[in-house]
Order: C-alpha cells, then structure tokens, then sequence
C-alpha cells in the first residue's frame, strides 16, 4: 500500500513537473510597448516594439524601420515621453542608456535591454548620432 | 627667375598638402559623407518566430470621440490566413446597439461625434463587452489599405463612441 503511494506520488511529481515544462515551452516572446518612428532631423521611420521573452528578458525590435545612414549612429532609450527634436533632450540631462551601435539603416533589428532596466523610465526609444549629438528619429513608446 | 618661381610654388603645395590632407581626413572620418548614398540592410528575426503563432499585421491606440473609449486595436493574421482584431486593455462606454466597424481612416464622417447619414463600413459584429480584451473576426475580403480605422460604433445614433487608427507594425 505504501509503495503503491509512493509510485503514485512519483508519477504525480513526475507528469506535473512535466505538464508545467510543456506550458514554459509554449510561452512566448509577449509585446510589453509599441510605437513609431518619427524623424526631423533625417527621414526615420518603421516601428520599436519592446518584447518579454519567456526567460523574462527584455528585447527591443525595429520593424518596418528606416533611417538615414551616418556616422556613430546609436539606438538608445531616454528617459522623456518623447523627443520632438535635437533641442528636446539633448541640451538637458536627460537619462540615456545605450543600447548599442545602429546595426544597419534598414530593416528589422533585435537589440538586448539590460535587465533591471526601469521601462517606467525610459518612455522612449532615440536613434541617436553620438559624434554629433542628433537625434535621427525618436519613437514614444506606449503600452502594448 | 623662373627655377625660383618653381621651387617657391612647389613648396607652397607641400605645405598646402601636409596641413589640407590630414583636415580632410578629418572631415571624412567626422561626417563620412558617402554614408548618406550606402545603406546598410538587416533581417533579424523576430524573437519568437513560430508558424503557429498569429502575427500582429497593424496595430493603433483607441481614442475615444463621443465617449471616452482607451485600448488598443490590434489586427493579426493565424497561420492559416485568417484576420481578427483583437481589443486589450480596453475601455468604452456601454451603450445601445455598439458594434465594431472597420472604415477608411480618411473618412470625413469619423471627423464628428455623430456621423451625418451612412457611414461606409465593414461590420466586424456587435460589441461583445464594453471593457476586457475581445477579438473580432476580419472578413477576408477586406482591404486593410483602405479600411485602417478601427470604430466603436452606435449604430442607432450613428455614435463613434471612440476609434483607432492603424498603423503597420
């Protein structure tokens, strides 16, 4: 009787941690923050959507995008509802965080969001010219 | 006189050079120029690419007009081609005979709270709850270039209660 208990609490602990595997394994990246492009300085356009992948992880992606090309063009987030033009946050202290250099002009990108990072904060994605301080395009994000 | 003249000229040049050349460099390195005519093209894929996921094709902020309405409206396509729109976070006000209509977002008629006589659109069904999220199907024959307003509308009192307009995602 024992024993029949225990093969069956075995069996149980056994198809649950399975069960649960197959749930975590069917989940998927989930749209937290969606917005579009709008450029003054040079012509940017397309889409920045802000994904929770199913290990928590934040990832931003470009979609549809296009921008002009440049010198030591960056994608960063800022910590503004949104950035109108160069003069908007460049002259002020606004927060930035980097989250690395323009993978090209065109097209779809994926690019990491440190963990930890305050998306309460950071309310804006900026492709953003280091060398210069321009901001090509700004894309104000909003709940998904 | 002239052999003077030459040599006078000649390094004139090469001081030209020696000073013109690294500026110009420098101009490049700091504007790089040709950056404006090379595009550079990428395709990453998406981060969860699966053939069994519905895709997100258009997507739009609701606004309310006659009354408040907030969510979002958000358009995808099932693997096995078939278009619903899906409402999240969503908010109106009840109301008598509200349905759910696509309509061209260029429509004077979306200008006005009421809509003066007919307002041409694709019926998408009667409002299932006037808060939570809900999906709609699309029919297949719609033109989603033409039709980009998603509308919460009274039909009995030709009442936008609040729309979206679509944007690609």
């Amino acid at each position: 009787m024992f024993r029949t208990i225990q093969i069956a609490g075995a069996l149980a602990i056994f198809l649950s941690v399975a069960g649960f595997e197959q749930v975590s394994a069917q989940e998927k990246a989930q749209p937290l923050e969606t917005g579009t492009f709008h450029g003054k300085v040079h012509n940017t356009s397309g889409r920045a959507t802000i994904y929770k992948e199913a290990d928590g992880r934040l990832l931003l992606r470009l979609t549809n995008f296009k921008t002009s090309n440049g010198p030591d063009v960056h994608v960063i987030l800022i910590a503004a509802k949104d950035a109108d033009d160069d003069a908007n946050f460049l002259k002020s202290s606004t927060e930035r965080l980097d989250l690395g250099s323009l993978k090209g002009n065109e097209g779809d990108q994926n690019y990491n969001i440190p963990s930890g990072t305050d998306l309460k904060k950071f309310q804006t994605v900026s492709i953003y010219c280091e060398r210069f301080n321009a901001n090509f395009g700004a894309a104000p994000l909003e709940k998904f | 006189m002239t052999i003077h003249a030459s040599t006078w000229l000649g390094r004139r040049k090469w001081v030209l050079a020696a000073v013109g050349l690294p500026v110009l460099i420098a101009l490049w390195w700091a504007f790089r120029p040709e950056k404006l005519w090379v595009n550079e093209k990428v395709n990453e894929p998406a981060p969860f690419v699966s053939a069994g996921e519905p895709q997100p094709l258009f997507t739009g902020r609701l606004e309310g007009k006659a009354h408040q309405t907030s969510g979002r409206a958000t358009i995808y396509k099932n693997p096995d081609g078939k278009l619903y729109l899906r409402l999240t976070d969503f908010t109106t006000s009840n109301g008598p005979d509200v349905h759910i209509v696509l309509a061209r977002s260029d429509d004077n008629g979306l200008q006005q709270e009421i809509v003066k006589g007919d307002l041409d659109n694709i019926e998408l069904g009667p409002l299932k709850g006037n808060q939570g999220d809900q999906n709609y199907d699309v029919p297949a024959s719609t033109d989603l270039n033409k039709y980009r307003a998603v509308v919460v509308y009274c039909e009995r009192f030709h009442a936008v209660f609040g729309l979206a307009g679509l944007e690609t995602f």
